[in-house]
């Protein structure tokens, strides 16, 4: 017997006075709890592949420790490539999902909802991802412990005025916060869940929901946590960034020691999230056929956030070089010359991806409803981002302030490898989570319907009041 | 001790609850189960003054003092002297002190928010799947017969007693059923059949 019972009680509505564009409260249950159903063959498929990719990941970082840092490109001068490239990357994508959650959260758009388990998940397991590429960029990765602050024999210490232990501190803060909010968030579906299911599923849920369920009281200060919850989490994601950029703004190397560096990475992390949760959107649309909740309106709404924050990016990245060729200090200048030179094609690329094709395309109304536009926009987007992530590390330490020591850089396959496992290894996480938790937010968007129920006023036929406040 | 009644929309829910403060039941001894959120009011009114956002600045608090003990501690404790500079420096003290503030405001928050609900539950309350398929629960606490206390500005919301608590614990429970029943309840559940 399947474990997941399909409601057969369609003639119990919640709201007996439903106009047809409210759904039953049994329909919404059965369309967003479809993706708990036992998995397919196709399912199977295709989690065997991703977990071929990071297999094949994560024989590549054992070689890499069985013989040493010298199998990356990694060499004097350039001493960061694609693994940091990768950290920044993720870390980048990760920022998004919480914070669009969050502002939408807070500013109460309605059209928010069918988005938001989507995005926070991407956070999570994108910041869990973020977070690997510095254990594995150490190199003598057994010994990444000395990094942690406790006291000990070593003579060795943590120097928190290193940039890279506030990273540490920063992106164990925002897993955890992520994590709770992301949970936070599901409480009330995982009762849903639970109350569907038989077996270890209904065990797990139970156990997971902690007996939740639904009083008044529960709800109330559900609703407030998350309001706090949503208050809080914006300043740790919009710090975690600013400090992955002051990794390389405190420094002085040619390129990197800008003030706009925080405010850049901030803006191109939203950039590339927000196309990432569009990305997502489209996939999970398609996946779990829930053409009905995640409308063209959705996509309308999240491309015009993509139009802004790439106008704002290419504010950002304009004001960056102008100043660079108007000041025209010799050394920055060289900076800017040998990537631009060297990198031409990567360089257009990223600003097809990033600028030029976002700012073009999400003007046009028909366009972002678009789905086919969307995802070849969003997927551009990230290309773009991952492109700009890599112009900003290499070049800058190929050609730091002395000549006789310039060089350059090229990925080795171990490094390629890594990086591909790694969004292999989202992608995994991503189709497990789908597979055990409702991929939406199934009381925020019957919630949502219920808003959309209308009662009789005297003659009249008015939306209800049911709402958060 | 406690009974569930089930209504299938939210209207017949709030005549019940329309009955039972009719018949002498207060605010506070009925609660609604709902499995989406309705404002306060629509089927009960619960005024409770939250608390649980003093956890999150105790957490707040308690976080910026082990973020300053973390990082000047650690600096205090394995000085590194370079020139003329102070052992303990504020900027990535400050830095520090700030994200371990925020993770500690974090926990302390959702602490708080499952201690003020009373989650994880120990103990089993009377409950129905069928909420879950946008069913209203109507919940009442029945006091076993005794001294009314009314809702005075003074009194906890929680403390007050309706003035139906002279009549005993069974005959209380049979008006509400009748209550219930002529509202359109579905089905009634009793705290001992969960």
């Amino acid at each position: 017997m399947s474990e997941f019972q399909e409601s057969h009680n369609s003639n119990v509505s919640h709201n007996s006075h439903s106009t047809p564009p409210a759904k039953n409260a049994a329909h919404i249950n059965d369309d967003l709890l479809s993706s708990l159903r036992p998995p397919t063959l196709r399912w199977y498929l295709l989690a065997f592949f991703l977990g071929a990719v990071v297999a094949w990941g994560l024989a590549a970082f054992t070689y890499q420790m069985m013989n040493g840092m010298y199998v990356t490109g990694k060499n004097r001068p350039v001493m960061w490539g694609f693994y940091i490239t990768g950290f920044v990357f993720w870390v980048g994508l990760s920022h998004s999902g919480t914070m669009v959650s969050s502002i939408l959260r807070l500013s109460q758009a309605n059209w928010r909802r069918p988005i938001l388990r989507a995005a926070e998940a991407m956070t999570v397991f994108c910041i869990t991802v973020a977070g690997m590429f510095p254990l594995i960029h150490l190199g003598r990765n057994w010994t990444f412990f000395y990094m942690i602050p406790y006291p000990n024999q070593r003579g060795l210490w943590p120097n928190f005025r290193s940039a890279l232990l506030w990273d540490m501190t920063a992106i164990t803060a925002y897993i955890i916060g992520s994590s709770l909010f992301l949970y936070l968030g599901l409480l009330p579906d995982l009762a849903v869940a639970r109350d569907r299911t038989s077996g270890w599923r209904h065990t797990m849920y139970g156990i997971l929901a902690m007996g939740w369920r639904g009083t008044s009281h529960e709800w109330s200060v559900y609703h407030k946590a998350s309001t706090l919850m949503a208050a809080m989490i914006i300043p740790v994601a919009v710090s975690v960034h600013s400090i992955v950029a002051w990794d390389f703004a405190v420094t002085v190397v040619p390129g990197w020691h800008s003030t706009i560096f925080p405010p850049y990475f901030v803006i191109g992390a939203i950039l590339s999230g927000v196309a990432a949760v569009i990305t997502l959107m489209i996939t999970i649309r398609k996946a779990f056929h829930l053409e009905e909740y995640l409308t063209p309106l959705h996509f309308d709404n999240m491309g015009k956030l993509l139009l802004v924050i790439s106008l704002l990016w290419s504010y950002a990245y304009f004001v960056e070089v102008q100043t660079i060729w108007y000041a025209h200090e010799p050394i920055e200048w060289e900076v800017f010359g040998f990537m631009s030179g060297k990198y031409t094609p990567q360089l257009l690329v990223m600003l097809l991806g990033n600028s030029l094709l976002p700012i073009t395309c999400m003007c046009i109304k028909r366009l972002r409803r678009s789905i086919g536009v969307m995802l070849v926009v969003s997927l551009l987007v990230n290309v773009g981002m991952f492109i700009e992530r890599f112009l900003i590390i290499v070049p800058s330490l190929s050609h730091k302030n002395m000549p006789f020591a310039w060089g350059s850089y090229s990925p080795s396959w171990v490094e390629i490898s890594i990086n591909i496992a790694a969004l292999a290894g989202f992608a995994l996480l991503f189709t497990l989570f789908a597979k055990f938790f409702p991929i939406m937010a199934i009381s925020d968007v019957r919630e949502l319907e219920a808003r959309k129920a209308e009662v009789l006023l005297g003659r009249a036929r008015v939306p209800s009041i049911a709402g958060e406040e | 001790m406690e009974m569930l009644g089930i209504f299938s929309n939210i209207e017949s829910a709030a005549g019940a609850v329309d009955g039972l403060i009719r018949a002498g039941f207060t605010e506070a001894q009925i609660d609604s189960l709902t499995s989406v959120p309705y404002p306060d009011g629509v089927l009960v009114r619960s005024e409770r003054r939250s608390w649980f956002r003093w956890l999150a600045l105790g957490g707040g608090l308690c976080g910026a003092a082990a973020g300053f003990g973390l990082a000047a501690g650690t600096a205090w404790l394995y000085p590194v002297q370079t020139g003329d500079k102070p052992i303990i420096a504020l900027y990535p003290t400050a830095i520090i002190c700030f994200e371990v503030a925020m993770l500690c405001a974090i926990i302390g928050a959702m602490a708080g928010m499952f201690l003020e609900m009373g989650l994880p539950a120990l103990k089993k309350r009377p409950y129905d799947p069928a909420i879950a398929e946008g069913c209203i629960g109507i919940c009442l606490s029945i006091h076993p017969g005794g001294e009314a206390v009314e809702c005075d500005p003074g009194v906890r919301p929680e403390e007050c007693i309706g003035g139906i608590s002279s009549i005993s614990a069974a005959e209380q429970r049979e008006r509400a059923e009748e209550i219930m029943r002529a509202a359109g309840v579905l089905r009634i559940i009793g705290e001992e059949q969960p």
